[in-house]
């Protein structure tokens, strides 16, 4: 195998994601001459987790980690396959590698996507306008793309199935970790027709730490982001400045104005960060390009 | 000459009168009169019986014939007096054996050769009889099996003049080949595992069945108002006997036992046309007044659909059925009481062409057009309907859900569950449902929990709603607190409830 893509694999395993410097590092120099700097201590251990990494890189290869993700019955996919989403090097720190569960032809349709993000605690409301958003994207045959919990994500990636359209699930644990559990069936249904993917190997546990990290992801893999309910302090509202941060649309779906989930939206709107969005048409204006029907 | 009396019933609503026929056979000119107060029908009645009389075989005296039904003072109609005027003239040929109509009450209608045609009311009729202390009761065929169930008394079917005559002479009862019972309809065919979604109107139907409350549904065209409706019966707890009885006797006198089972313990459910006038709705008509929507749905629900479309006298004749569960007619020749208790249920568009709801693009109605279609409902009788819920088109993934929602008899048995808590708590008074606690028994007895009744009163303080609002509130949260089991009302349950009977913003 490739020395390159292994010491990729290797980094990625080693280095946990959204390291402006480690990716910057890989982007400059390569995976061989940092793995190969880490393990021989040439950077200041203090500095940037580099002792723990190194301390992880020498327990690790990169062919064991290749045999623990197909074990996983999943894929690694880095920079240096074909069909990487180019959207993603549009952040501050591109991921070192993703995880993919899935058919891989399907990656390409990707391409045209739509975030849809929300509260986990919405009401029937933001339900409701998250699967019909979802089933619309579908319709006009562009894929979701959506966090894996319960809530917003869930009824955005139903509303997309029922429609038979495309969606992918962008999961803060590990593939097979399954989280949330109550959410079982549905990543089995998604990884049929559409795809999981997410930035840790498959048994790292999701902490709150990488749900925001993840976010980062899910604002560069889609072309505009939709923020369907969110509180004043919500997690999609992280999605949503990620996905302004790298110049991607930002939308929200306005609600009630005593309604304490659609106060991030209101937010949003009133400070310019996002277009208000009422409709499915409303979205497609946004994401296609002038003239485009 | 001769002279003989048979007996009958003649009906003023729910209620049977005992009538005497007496024949009278005399010298003189051959002839024919009907004394009696005789509606139109009943006075065709000699005409029919002559034919049927000498087509039957029987003898028809050349003389003068006087036929009185008494009391002479109680106007009768309809023609299901032909029977027992027929056989009381063959009996006063003395054709007959001596006394053998005395303890007998019959019904029918002849046609011309002799046959015996069902009639309508034969339930209440029968009943009436056996008031009366009348032991055998003699009804056509057709009538049988409707007349059979009720016990305590002889029914003989019989399908013409002749095989009645047959029987006073030789005692021989005809075995006729019965019709076949109706089919058992007292399982409703429809289902509420039907419905897809409507996660809230489901509730308010839930909980109107549970309180007998009445009920308001609002929303654009074929989003499943009706549907939801028409399932309401499928979720009320079985009628009991008497109940049933009653519903089969009203349903028996409007002639559409047909659509419904005899004795069915399945709430009926009627749902009167937008056009529908005032008489049809709560009943009428000349002589015999026949019961109207209101007394059909008696024991079940009555739905009308387009609510606003209807006449406003229409609608406003609704008022008295709702205030006091019954319906009372008067004519010239005298009035009629029908009972109408049932639960209420309106639809409503948004506006005249129904299409304002979501973005409301497609509506072509002015402002002013939409506010004066939902007008129609407001004043007196909105302000007795306690829950009103906007109907929304299911979204797409309720309707390609395949996890069914619940089924009615799931819901069933909570129903029937919560109305057997509330019958333990209103054992010592003379109301059943939470919908019918009097006002004053809400402010002491049946009060919320103290943080619910603190919640209304301070609605009620910000004038977000009236006095009657406010008991209104009150009865639903009771019916909502027996639903989840709650001895007393929550705060949760107050709001609820509040949000159900005032939630409709529409008609702020």
């Amino acid at each position: 195998m490739n020395e390159e893509l292994l010491a990729t694999y290797e980094l990625f395993a080693a280095i946990e994601g959204g390291s402006d410097f480690w990716s910057n590092e890989i982007l400059n120099k390569g995976a061989i001459a940092v793995r190969d700097d880490l393990i021989s201590d040439r950077y200041s251990p203090n500095k940037n987790s580099s002792g723990k990494i190194a301390e992880r890189l020498k327990t690790l290869s990169g062919e064991k980690v290749a045999d623990e993700v197909l074990r996983a019955e999943g894929f690694l996919l880095t920079r240096l396959d074909g069909d990487w989403p180019t959207g993603l090097d549009d952040l501050a720190a591109p991921p070192i590698a993703l995880i993919v569960k899935g058919h891989r032809e399907n990656l390409a349709k990707i391409e045209n996507s739509v975030a849809i993000v929300g509260t986990r605690n919405p009401t029937p409301y933001g339900a409701r306008i998250s699967g019909d958003f979802g089933a619309g994207l579908a319709d006009r045959d562009w894929a979701v793309i959506s966090g894996g919990a319960i809530g917003i994500d869930s009824y955005a990636h139903k509303g997309c199935l029922v429609a038979e359209g495309f969606t992918v699930a962008i999961l803060g644990g590990g593939i097979s970790k399954n989280y949330p559990s109550a959410n079982q069936g549905l990543f089995e249904e998604i990884s049929e027709t559409g795809l999981l993917i997410s930035e840790v190997m498959p048994q790292v546990p999701a902490l709150p730490h990488r749900f925001l990290v993840r976010n980062r992801v899910i604002a560069a893999l889609s072309k505009a982001t939709i923020v369907v309910e969110a509180a004043f302090r919500s997690g999609s509202l992280r999605t949503a400045r990620d996905a302004a941060e790298i110049f991607r649309p930002v939308m929200a779906v306005p609600g009630p104005i005593n309604s304490p989930t659609s106060e991030g939206c209101h937010r949003l709107i009133s400070e310019r960060c996002a277009e208000l969005v009422s409709s499915i048409s409303d979205v497609m204006e946004l994401v296609l390009p002038v003239g485009v029907k | 000459m001769g002279f003989a009396i048979a007996k009958s019933v003649s009906l003023s609503g729910l209620v049977g009168n005992l009538i005497e026929v007496e024949v009278d056979i005399a010298e003189g000119l051959p002839g024919l009169i009907l004394l009696g107060l005789p509606d139109a029908a009943l006075a065709e009645s000699r005409d029919r019986v002559r034919a049927a009389i000498v087509n039957s075989g029987e003898s028809w005296p050349n003389r003068k014939v006087t036929i009185s039904l008494s009391p002479a003072w109680l106007p009768k109609s309809g023609s299901n007096f032909d029977l027992p005027i027929a056989l009381a003239l063959i009996a006063a040929q003395n054709l007959l054996p001596e006394n053998c109509l005395e303890g007998i009450v019959c019904l029918g209608e002849l046609s011309l050769d002799g046959q015996l045609k069902p009639i309508r009311g034969v339930l209440p009729s029968v009943l009436a009889a056996r008031k009366n202390g009348i032991k055998q009761v003699l009804v056509p065929i057709n009538n049988y099996v409707e007349a059979s169930c009720i016990t305590g008394i002889e029914v003989i079917g019989v399908d013409s003049l002749g095989s009645a005559t047959l029987f006073f002479r030789t005692g021989e009862i005809p075995t006729i080949n019965l019709l076949e019972a109706t089919d058992d309809l007292a399982i409703s065919n429809l289902d509420l595992i039907d419905v897809a979604g409507q996660v809230r109107p489901r509730r308010a139907l839930e909980i109107a069945a549970i309180g007998g409350h009445h009920l308001l549904f609002i929303g654009p065209p074929g989003t499943g108002k009706t549907m939801l409706a028409e399932r309401i019966p499928s979720i009320m707890p079985p009628l009991l006997n008497d109940a049933s009885l009653e519903v089969t006797a009203i349903h028996s006198i409007a002639g559409n036992l047909k659509e419904r089972g005899l004795l069915s313990t399945l709430p009926p459910f009627i749902s009167p046309h937008h056009t529908t006038t005032a008489p049809a709705m709560v009943g009428g008509g000349s002589h015999f007044v026949r019961p109207g929507a209101t007394s059909l749905a008696h024991h079940g629900v009555l739905f009308i659909d387009e609510a606003p479309e209807c006449a406003r006298g229409v609608l406003d004749s609704l008022r008295q059925p709702l205030e006091s569960g019954s319906v009372t007619i008067s004519r010239s020749s005298g009035s009629t009481t029908y009972p109408a208790k049932f639960i209420l249920v309106l639809a409503a568009n948004p506006c005249p062409c129904g299409r304002y709801s979501g973005r409301g693009r497609g509506c072509s109605c002015s402002q002013l057009s939409i506010r004066r279609y939902l007008q129609k409902l407001s004043g007196p009788l909105l302000d007795r309907i306690d829950i009103r819920v906007f109907v929304e088109p299911p979204s797409r993934i309720e309707m390609a859900s395949e996890e069914l929602g619940e089924s009615s008899e799931t819901v069933r048995q909570r129903v029937i569950r919560a109305r057997q808590i509330a019958s333990v708590r209103f054992k010592d008074f003379d109301w059943k449902l939470n919908s019918q606690i009097p006002p004053a028994q809400l402010r002491k007895r049946f009060a919320a929990s103290r943080d619910g009744m603190q919640f209304l009163n301070g609605e009620l303080d910000k004038e977000r709603i009236s006095a009657r609002g406010f008991h209104k509130v009150l009865r639903l949260s009771w019916s909502l607190a027996d639903s989840v089991g709650n001895t007393i009302p929550s705060k949760e349950d107050v709001v609820n409830a509040y949000e159900f009977r005032e939630g409709t913003e529409i008609f702020n």
